[in-house]
């Protein structure tokens, strides 16, 4: 089976614009959640607060001709795709423009528009719309985009799994390679989920949580949403050494499963599934496992099924592992979630650092797991898993090693 | 109607179950009613009684259904003290 590295990772959240800068406030336990900007005070129910995209100037990045056909899920993919690609030093002349595949993750698509578009025609009782909301809001605009950016002529789309899309993407750029269909992928996930509308459908279903994130911790009341991207370079390994590359870390394997349960409430087994699967199939034992990026949500009923998902996948090596949740960083990005908790994961390999899960205030007898509690760990890692648990019960787990 | 009889009535209706089975002590979980059911059931009673109803008095796992016609009572006496004259 052909071997898979990451060359190239960017990424744009509320903890920065770049993965330097992301990894950073990771590594310090900084929070990118406060109140939301973006919308007007006094229209949101519950808290109002977000992990906003914060001090971006969309013109810092795009020209005036290119501008008005991105909405900000494509917006936030170009940077984070951009990101990768130079880190990676590849290029796309010739044949590895068609061998080179491009799978993006959104949950949503363009929000921004469709809320735009949409408070034009109903509040505003506007009779025309504008000519480009179709292109910006199309779910597979962020693949288009960066496939006309950077001439990359191979299989490019997007996956859409709510939270779990990143990592859904991610699995499908890696069977692409593997299968031999091409020899690079750009892979990841982009959300651009804070609008007037998306954030009151998410309060309608009494998920939010007033205060802040608080994964695992006694006292938490629900996720706070975040947006933004992660966009991975993945080439395989012969590749990547003949061209010289950096390797940031080696792409395991890969676990997916469905849980054909609850559209909403989540499954132990289903997780597990994902978890036992994707170790599975990166020829992973349990042991070898360091550290695991959790899906940890915040809410009641993830955490809870989470912790003995992992009891279940990972049997007494459970109570040794490193387990921590990013949310209260970045926040709940979504389809994006899986693309920037993999920056995490990434970081932890390279530099030995795992990053902790802030807000939390003491333990809940229901999650009874070593979650790095608000202090980031010192601690090598040899290799890691990244969890991504969706509405609708669809699961996908990533394993990545440390670079060969 | 009191506010119970009809809290009582919109769950009944919503859970798919005999109304006689609803007891003041019951959870929604005990009622069979879990999860999205939950939150449908507590948009129903917002709908119906015209309150909004706190996170923090829709807990369906551990709050008895007593303790949400208590919420909604609340709701509604505060509705009321804040309605100017002219609301009629």
């Amino acid at each position: 089976m052909r071997r898979i590295v990451i060359t190239g990772a960017g990424a744009i959240c509320a903890l920065g614009h770049d993965v330097p800068t992301i990894w950073k406030g990771m590594t310090e336990g900084r929070t990118g959640i406060g109140p939301v900007q973006r919308i007007e005070p006094g229209l949101l129910r519950n808290g109002g607060i977000a992990a906003e995209v914060r001090d971006y100037d969309p013109s810092s990045y795009f020209d005036s001709a290119r501008l008005p056909l991105l909405d900000l899920v494509s917006q936030y993919a170009l940077v984070a795709a951009g990101e990768a690609i130079r880190q990676s030093g590849i290029g796309f002349e010739g044949e590895r423009a068609a061998r080179t595949a491009i799978v993006i993750g959104t949950g949503a698509g363009g929000e921004t528009t469709r809320d735009e578009q949409y408070e034009r025609l109903y509040r505003e009782g506007a009779n025309r719309l504008h000519p480009l909301g179709i292109v910006r809001m199309m779910t597979n605009a962020p693949a288009s985009h960066v496939s006309m950016m950077h001439g990359i002529t191979g299989p490019a789309f997007s996956v859409s799994s709510a939270c779990a899309s990143a990592n859904h993407a991610f699995a499908q750029a890696v069977m692409m390679i593997r299968s031999g269909l091409v020899d690079t992928a750009l892979a990841g996930g982009s959300e651009a989920c804070i609008t007037l509308g998306s954030m009151r459908a998410w309060e309608a279903m009494r998920v939010l949580a007033p205060d802040t994130c608080r994964p695992f911790s006694s006292g938490r009341r629900g996720i706070v949403l975040g947006e933004g991207a992660g966009m991975y370079v993945l080439e395989t390994l012969e590749l990547a050494q003949q061209r010289g590359a950096t390797i940031l870390a080696e792409v395991a394997g890969c676990g997916m499963s469905s849980d054909a349960g609850d559209i909403a409430a989540p499954s132990e087994l289903g997780a597990a599934a994902a978890i036992s699967t994707a170790l599975r199939d990166a020829g992973m034992l349990p042991a070898e496992v360091d550290y695991i990026n959790a899906h940890g949500t915040g809410t009641m009923a993830n955490d809870s099924t989470e912790t003995r998902a992992i009891h279940r996948g990972f049997g007494e090596h459970a109570r040794a592992l490193a387990i921590s949740s990013t949310k209260p960083m970045h926040g709940h990005a979504l389809g994006a979630a899986g693309a920037l908790e993999l920056v995490a994961v990434l970081g932890a390999l390279r530099d030995g650092v795992v990053p902790p899960t802030l807000g939390y205030l003491g333990p809940d007898p229901a999650c009874d797991l070593d979650y790095v509690p608000n202090q980031a760990r010192v601690m090598p890692v040899r290799a890691g898993l990244s969890n991504s648990f969706a509405f609708g019960g669809l699961n996908a787990v990533v394993a990545l090693r440390r670079a060969p | 109607m009191s506010t119970q009889q009809e809290t009582f009535d919109i769950i009944a209706k919503q859970a798919k179950i005999d109304i006689a089975t609803i007891k003041p002590e019951s959870t929604l979980k005990d009622l069979g009613v879990a999860s999205l059911d939950a939150i449908e059931v507590i948009f129903d009673l917002e709908e119906h009684f015209g309150v909004n109803l706190p996170n923090e008095d829709t807990n369906f796992e551990s709050d008895t259904v007593g303790h949400l016609v208590d919420a909604i009572d609340r709701q509604l006496a505060l509705k009321s003290s804040t309605q100017t004259p002219s609301d009629g």
